[in-house]
């Protein structure tokens, strides 16, 4: 293309994104189409990467093409791989597409589509983006270290140790948040539990299977399991209308929670081909497939969009957690905008593909855009529902009320206008029994994704399908996350359990294996537990916290990375990571604040301990508030040391009282360069 | 056809069959049931150090 053409067609982009945000920022009182959302985004994520990214690629980090890649050097057909560029970019974003970016979103709603839209794409363009981008480069230079070894190296012992905690800390969060979630869409849903308890049976078989009958062939055996889970959702229809059946699929939240940890202790304990690779193969077919689906499915129908740009909750007083929307949209939000998790990610498997540095850029900023055209598309899916019917899902019955009339007038009065009877005929075509204080996320963008789909492909009848769908895949990948974090947790107990006695750090003793499985899983059973009994429906506690663990995960990752790019002597650029870094650091010490010491009972860990105390209340709520408080702190105070030691080093270093020295792998030369031109 | 390939070849990668078809070929073995188990107690032991999958 010529380069004036070029530039007109950049000029073009820029201009209509431009349009779309000022659409979606300026427009009141009035519905707007959801494509005004997803034009924004798809116009911001172009010009930022071409760019934005390209900027950081040249002036900071100098991507060479001509310098060999671990995976070129190291390569042994196992770990180290140099890969086509496309490839490790499907790898990597299956990898980082979780079910953050559809939850946070739809929680964040209840403070209209503008602020959560907005921050989702700046967020990502400024800060995950950059994040996910500069770590998998830093951990290319240095042989595919992880962010743990790259935090004890760079920054010293202080900050390796830090790291280690913070990982294994917000682990068990994130763990417990993700449980509660499933928790809260299955239950008294016995459509829906009988659908999610086939695919661990069916999960059996695909192993068996691939062992046995055609190994190797996984893609094959994927596609026959996601065959199976469509019957298996047919099937929770039939289990749901028999009786005889569907009383031993109706369980309570109570009930659920245990049988989930039991499945979290089972899937660490068992062998890994025989229940987690099958159920992770099944769960990464169905979210590629779902994803791409419900992309198309936004665009083709176009949907407008029901909230309003901004709500009342944007003060603080909102049902589905509570908390101004500074700074408590953007921890809520977290992994559609930055998330920490990626810089474990990116310093994984991923640098350990990557054929050529300047495949980086495509990869480690690329993938992270996609994710957050995800979080855009949970946005939308809440939105699309009318407000009254998204806070009648998201509301716990705490606050709006046990009994449906009580509930449907309670947020009436609020502004958002519902029925009781207009609910529970939504919830008969979804095939649930009730759609009240169904909080934690997924039910609401559940509902979101089969009205948007049956709109057209359908229509109501099928109705119920989408839904139950829509609610396997969320809750079928929010399990895999659970049992891979808990196998992970479980190694990560055992490697340090191994250096005060030998044996426990044995991955393959069977005792220790049981001991440090029933470890991780009293740990985050614990917290989930915790948010089963909780009269606030737990979200409203768990989901806060882990967004503060996240974040403060991801100011971890870009302490790193400052720190790096100061001992490159490129400081005049730092603050592509530092800036993002300042905010991070502001939005969480904040939230921090507000959850332990706020006045508020629904936002303050202390105060609402002090206020169950006050009114005699039970004993376990008021020491488990107390705890949150307390996990809070030691987060805050873990981020606080590492920020310290990192300042310490940045100041060393620029006063020239320290040399700056990198642990890079020394330069080589790539032959791949040579091959390929 | 080429934007096929590389479609199948990525769901390969994250289907892990090409590390399936990398690891008969590095250790000279054919497709079989003894040779898929020996790759997936190789490749268990990656899966249990890394997040493989994230949130």
């Amino acid at each position: 293309m010529k380069p004036s053409l070029r530039v007109l067609l950049w000029i073009a982009i820029a201009l209509l994104g431009a349009l779309a945000v000022a659409t979606i920022a300026l427009h009141r009182g009035e519905q707007i189409n959801a494509l005004w959302l997803v034009t924004a985004a798809v116009c911001t994520y172009a010009v930022g990467y071409r760019f934005y990214s390209k900027y950081i690629a040249a002036k900071l980090l100098a991507l060479d093409a001509h310098r060999a890649t671990p995976a070129e050097r190291l390569e042994n057909g196992r770990d180290f791989v140099p890969t086509n560029k496309w490839v490790v970019f499907g790898h990597h974003f299956a990898a980082i597409a979780g079910p953050g970016p559809l939850v946070g979103p739809v929680l964040a709603a209840q403070f209209g589509y503008l602020p959560g839209t907005l921050w989702i794409i700046v967020g990502a363009v400024f800060g995950g983006c950059v994040q996910d981008f500069v770590i998998l480069l830093f951990s290319v230079r240095r042989d595919g270290k992880s962010l743990t070894e790259m935090a004890k190296e760079e920054i010293g012992p202080v900050g390796g140790l830090v790291a280690y905690g913070s990982v294994i800390s917000i682990l068990i969060i994130l763990l417990a948040v993700c449980a509660l979630i499933v928790v809260n869409a299955l239950k008294q849903s016995p459509w829906g539990a009988f659908t999610i308890a086939m695919t661990i049976p069916i999960a059996l078989l695909m192993g068996v299977y691939l062992r046995r009958l055609r190994p190797g062939r996984v893609l094959e055996t994927s596609a026959i399991g996601f065959v199976l889970v469509l019957a298996a959702i047919w099937g929770g229809q039939w289990a749901s209308q028999t009786p005889a059946v569907g009383k031993y699929f109706t369980l309570t939240a109570p009930a659920l929670a245990i049988a989930i940890i039991v499945y979290g202790f089972a899937a660490s304990a068992l062998p890994v081909w025989l229940l987690l690779a099958p159920r992770d193969y099944l769960s990464t077919f169905v979210k590629l497939g779902t994803i791409g689906l419900l992309a198309l499915g936004i665009v083709a129908m176009h949907p407008m969009l029901h909230m309003p740009a901004l709500t009342r909750f944007i003060d603080g007083t909102g049902p589905v957690f509570a908390g101004k929307l500074f700074p408590f949209a953007f921890i809520t939000i977290a992994c559609g905008a930055i998330s920490g998790f990626h810089s474990l990610i990116s310093s994984g498997t991923t640098p350990k593909l990557i054929r050529r540095e300047t495949e980086i850029r495509m990869v480690g900023y690329g993938a992270m855009l996609c994710e957050s055209l995800v979080a855009i598309m949970a946005t939308v899916a809440a939105c699309v529902l009318d407000p009254g019917t998204y806070f009648a899902i998201n509301s716990p019955a705490g606050i709006a009320g046990q009994l449906p009339e009580t509930a449907a007038r309670t947020i009436s009065g609020w502004g958002f206008p519902v029925t009781a009877s207009g609910m529970q005929a939504l919830a008969h075509s979804v095939g649930e029994q009730t759609l009240f204080n169904r909080t934690g996320g997924a039910p609401a963008f559940a509902v979101g994704m089969a009205h948007i789909f049956s709109s057209s492909l359908g229509g109501q009848a099928v109705m119920a399908l989408w839904y139950h769908f829509a609610l396997m895949f969320e809750a079928l990948f929010i399990l895999t996350v659970l049992d891979a974090g808990t196998r992970v947790g479980r190694f990560m107990i055992q490697d340090a359990l191994g250096h005060v006695w030998k044996p426990l750090g044995r991955t393959s003793w069977y005792p220790s294996i049981l001991t440090t499985s029933g470890l991780i899983c009293a740990a985050w059973g614990y917290f989930l537990w915790q948010g089963v009994r909780d009269p606030l429906g737990g979200i409203n506690s768990l989901w806060p916290l882990f967004g503060i663990a996240n974040q403060l995960l991801a100011a971890v990752a870009l302490c790193v990375a400052t720190t790096i790019i100061i001992k490159m002597h490129r400081a005049k650029y730092a603050l592509v990571t530092l800036a993002p870094l300042a905010w991070l650091v502001t939005v969480t010490f904040t939230a921090s604040w507000h959850k332990v010491f706020d006045s508020d009972p629904r936002i303050g860990f202390l105060a609402q301990a002090r206020q169950l105390a006050a009114a005699g209340g039970n004993a376990r709520l008021i020491f488990n508030n107390r705890l949150d408080a307390v996990v809070t702190g030691v987060l805050i105070v873990m981020v606080t040391l590492i920020l310290l030691e990192s300042a310490r080093q940045w100041l060393d270093i620029l006063s020239g009282r320290k040399a700056a020295r990198v642990s890079e792998t020394p330069f080589v030369v790539t032959r791949l360069a040579e091959e390929q031109g | 056809m080429k934007f096929f390939r590389t479609i199948l070849a990525a769901l390969k990668e994250i289907f892990e069959e090409s590390a399936y078809e990398r690891f008969c070929s590095r250790e000279k073995v054919e497709v079989s049931r003894e040779s898929y188990a020996s790759f997936v107690r190789e490749s268990s032991e990656a899966r249990n150090k890394h997040l493989v999958r994230c949130c």
